[in-house]
């Protein structure tokens, strides 16, 4: 799309970035624009963006594991029905006992994926009221959408297997059997699981 | 409360201003529901498509899917011959099992309701139970452009086709590290591969070793029924990657050139011994002998070393390697490369007498009676001729000889403008050699380029050195001058008649096409045979030989039971990688039938 298109993206951009420090800030494409701040900077920005931008509406909330670098990206998505863009808001912290500020104040359905980010990552958000329980039951493990959750270790222990799956076969051992190829025992740990 | 509400009484009102526009609800069960686009319904699988690799199977984090056998469905190379099984009580339809569908069998359709009484019921296997509703009701197919697999090889760095033909280095550059790994890790481990190498060489584990950053295991797992990688990682006919799970919808990964990237890290003899360290067993007094160091006799003689057998190689010729040494010219297999495989191989206790050739330096029955097995790896060491007139002119030739010479670190005249017959990899290796020697060279081959048995890889690699390629021409005649010397080729053009029986067209001579080429030599490469004139005749009596090959049982085992035979003259891919399977299953064979 060419740029003078791109006129109202750009212009919230502007907006933001005079107002605000970002750490990252960019026109992804048409009806979508991005920025990155710091965990403080949350409830500025997006009372700003609701209260002087129109961006009324809360579209959606994640949460973004980015285990390499020991970071939690969180992504607040929020909707201005006039323009018609998204903006994306984003700030990492860190994953071992990263706080955010609660948002539910400004929009309460907010309160929802907060719940859900909680219980799924384990992050902590600022005076955040409602059940500790969102959907998982008596769960006991480390939040189940950590990368670092084994989800296929977790499924080997919590489940049987349902009668009649006994004939399941191994792909590499069903052809090395047909061909009489001998895998050297040292070599079985290269071997796909 | 107002007595007199007057918004809450025109409320309902308000609901008019909808009347007469379309509804947002359906009218169940009459109209039928419908999914988006891209939903994630129940799965359907195009079984003709799958080729059984079990990435769905293995990428399931719910271990909802099985690969199971089902009837009429044998298997064959590429294809395990099983068949995804779904557990739909336990899918969560993440649909990773079909973004990683590297044929894009597997798909999500629209279709989601399953309603049953019996929990049994959700086990089921889709193309099979759902193929009334699968085929047209996909929705969530993978997409390659955003698959997580990537389909696009690491691209090989090669020297340039005029820099090529200055020198007898070496084209192909290899991988290095980065690249390596990066190729490495393009593999789904499924082994279909390992089915079609004549070796059965243990692909995906030395695949993944290199991914996981471990060569020297690599090299380890490559040694263990290969003693000649480096030169596989080089030269090989590489069936394995026709048959990779990634080549029907991308490229092939790279098995070749990744063997080739482990070996080249042992950069000498006794590096490889390090790392390899074999276990090498007590001697056992038993004595092996083997006829021709080519790729048969040296695994042979390698894995027997390893096994405590007393092992001697005689080889007619200076150095080992056969047909890989005197025939694969040295920019596509330097001599060093072959010399430091050759040169572990003694290390661990090989013997080999060079410049030996059985049948005339040494008796082949004194062979026979003084060891306890003997093994056969002799090849096609003699040239077909054309067969037509004017062959026997100075400057007429085979391409074999020619390697032979060249390889051997010899010359050989053969002018300026040079015509090669022939289709297959001796051609075009002929061909490139008297390229860089500086000669004009054109292949004349009876068919067409598609038709030519030659690799794809040579055939280009010769277009960009320069050398022409003549498709359907016959030759009819070498004609030459007074002195005997060749002056020109005498050939016709060709059309292509259709097999009526299926078969690859025939080349047809057209009348009166017949053209003159003026060239100095004429280099025919249109195949080999074995010469077993070594054998005396009496024991040739007891040996069968079909069709110019030793008949051999799976053991490799001649119908002399002490006398075993591979390569070239014993197998009918004649190829390296065949040689050395050869070889392997001979080991096998003698081991059990001396160590009993």
């Amino acid at each position: 799309m060419s740029e003078n298109k791109l006129n109202k993206e750009q212009l919230l951009l502007d907006l933001l970035k005079k107002k605000f420090i970002l750490n990252e800030s960019a026109v992804r494409r048409a009806k979508r624009v991005e920025v990155k701040v710091d965990p403080k900077e949350i409830i500025p920005v997006l009372l700003y963006a609701k209260e002087n931008s129109r961006y009324i509406s809360f579209a959606h909330m994640s949460c973004v594991d980015w285990i390499e670098d020991g970071e939690f990206e969180v992504v607040y998505i929020l909707w201005n029905p006039e323009d018609k863009i998204n903006l994306f808001v984003k700030t990492r912290i860190s994953r071992d006992n990263g706080v955010l500020p609660n948002i539910d104040f400004i929009w309460r359905q907010a309160n929802t994926y907060e719940r859900e980010i909680r219980e799924m990552f384990g992050i902590q958000f600022e005076g955040l009221v409602g059940r500790q329980e969102f959907i998982l039951e008596d769960w006991e493990h480390m939040p189940p959408m950590r990368r670092d959750f084994d989800t296929a270790e977790f499924v080997k222990k919590t489940y049987f297997k349902r009668p009649g799956r006994e004939d399941a076969k191994d792909v590499r051992e069903f052809v090395q059997e047909r061909t009489d190829e001998e895998l050297p025992d040292f070599a079985k740990k290269y071997s796909r699981d | 409360m107002a007595f007199f509400d007057l918004k809450g009484l025109l409320s309902p009102v308000t609901g008019l201003k909808q009347f007469g526009k379309k509804p947002h609800t359906i009218m169940f069960p009459d109209v039928a529901e419908h999914a988006s686009d891209r939903y994630r319904g129940l799965h359907f699988n195009k079984l003709e498509d799958c080729i059984g690799c079990g990435n769905c199977s293995t990428i399931c984090m719910n271990e909802a899917i099985d690969m199971i056998q089902i009837a009429g469905y044998e298997g064959k190379k590429g294809d395990s011959g099983l068949r995804p099984r779904v557990d739909n009580g336990r899918c969560c339809w993440c649909a990773l099992c079909v973004e990683v569908c590297p044929t894009g069998s597997l798909n999500l359709t629209k279709d989601y309701i399953f309603v049953t009484p019996d929990a049994n019921d959700f086990l089921w296997t889709p193309g099979i139970d759902n193929k009334e509703k699968g085929e047209e009701n996909i929705s969530f197919y993978s997409d390659k452009e955003t698959s997580l697999s990537d389909y696009s090889r690491v691209p090989m760095r090669e020297l340039d086709g005029d820099v090529r033909i200055q020198s007898f280095a070496e084209a192909v550059l290899g991988y290095n590290e980065e690249e390596a790994r990066k190729e490495a890790s393009r593999c789904i481990s499924c082994g279909l591969c390992t089915e079609s190498c004549p070796d059965h060489m243990h692909i995906p584990e030395y695949i993944n070793a290199i991914a996981r950053e471990n060569d020297e295991d690599a090299l380890r797992i490559i040694y263990d029924n290969n003693p000649l990688p480096e030169m596989c990682g080089k030269v090989c006919t590489r069936r394995c990657e026709d048959v990779c799970a990634m080549t029907h919808r991308g490229d092939a990964i790279a098995i070749r050139w990744l063997k080739r990237y482990a070996t080249e890290t042992a950069k000498n003899a006794e590096i490889i011994k390090e790392i390899v360290n074999p276990e090498i067993k007590e001697a056992n007094g038993k004595k092996i002998s083997i006829i021709g160091a080519g790729p048969s006799g040296l695994t042979a003689g390698y894995y027997l070393a390893l096994r405590g057998f007393d092992v001697t190689i005689y080889e007619a010729k200076a150095k080992a390697g056969g047909m890989t040494f005197y025939g694969i010219p040295k920019y596509r297999l330097p001599a060093e490369s072959l010399e430091k495989q050759v040169g572990y191989m003694q290390s661990i206790g090989v013997k080999i007498n060079f410049n030996t050739r059985v049948g005339k330096d040494i008796d082949f029955k004194e062979i026979y009676n003084n060891s306890d097995a003997v093994f056969m790896g002799v090849g096609f060491e003699k040239p077909w001729t054309l067969g037509i007139t004017g062959e026997d002119l100075n400057g007429s030739l085979q391409a074999v000889t020619y390697l032979d010479v060249i390889n051997g670190g010899g010359d050989m005249e053969i002018g300026d403008k040079v015509a090669v017959i022939g289709g297959g990899n001796v051609a075009i290796d002929a061909a490139r050699v008297a390229r860089r020697k500086g000669a004009d060279v054109t292949i004349v081959y009876r068919r067409r380029v598609e038709d030519m048995p030659a690799d794809w890889e040579e055939i280009e690699g010769a277009e960009d050195e320069g050398v022409h390629i003549m498709p359907q021409g016959i030759p009819i005649e070498v004609i030459g001058d007074k002195n005997g010397k060749v002056t020109g080729l005498k050939f016709a053009r060709a059309e292509m008649i259709p097999d009526p029986d299926g078969g690859r067209p025939r080349p047809k001579q057209i009348e009166g096409s017949e053209e003159i080429m003026e060239v100095t030599s004429v280099i025919g490469a249109i195949g080999q045979e074995g010469d077993y004139s070594f054998i005396p005749d009496d024991m040739k009596n007891q040996i069968k030989i079909e069709r110019g090959r030793f008949v051999v049982d799976e053991n490799k085992q001649t119908t002399l039971p002490k006398l075993f035979a591979g390569g070239d003259s014993a197998n009918r891919t004649a190829d390296a990688i065949s040689a050395i399977a050869d070889g392997f299953r001979a080991v096998k064979a003698i081991e059990k039938m001396l160590m009993k």
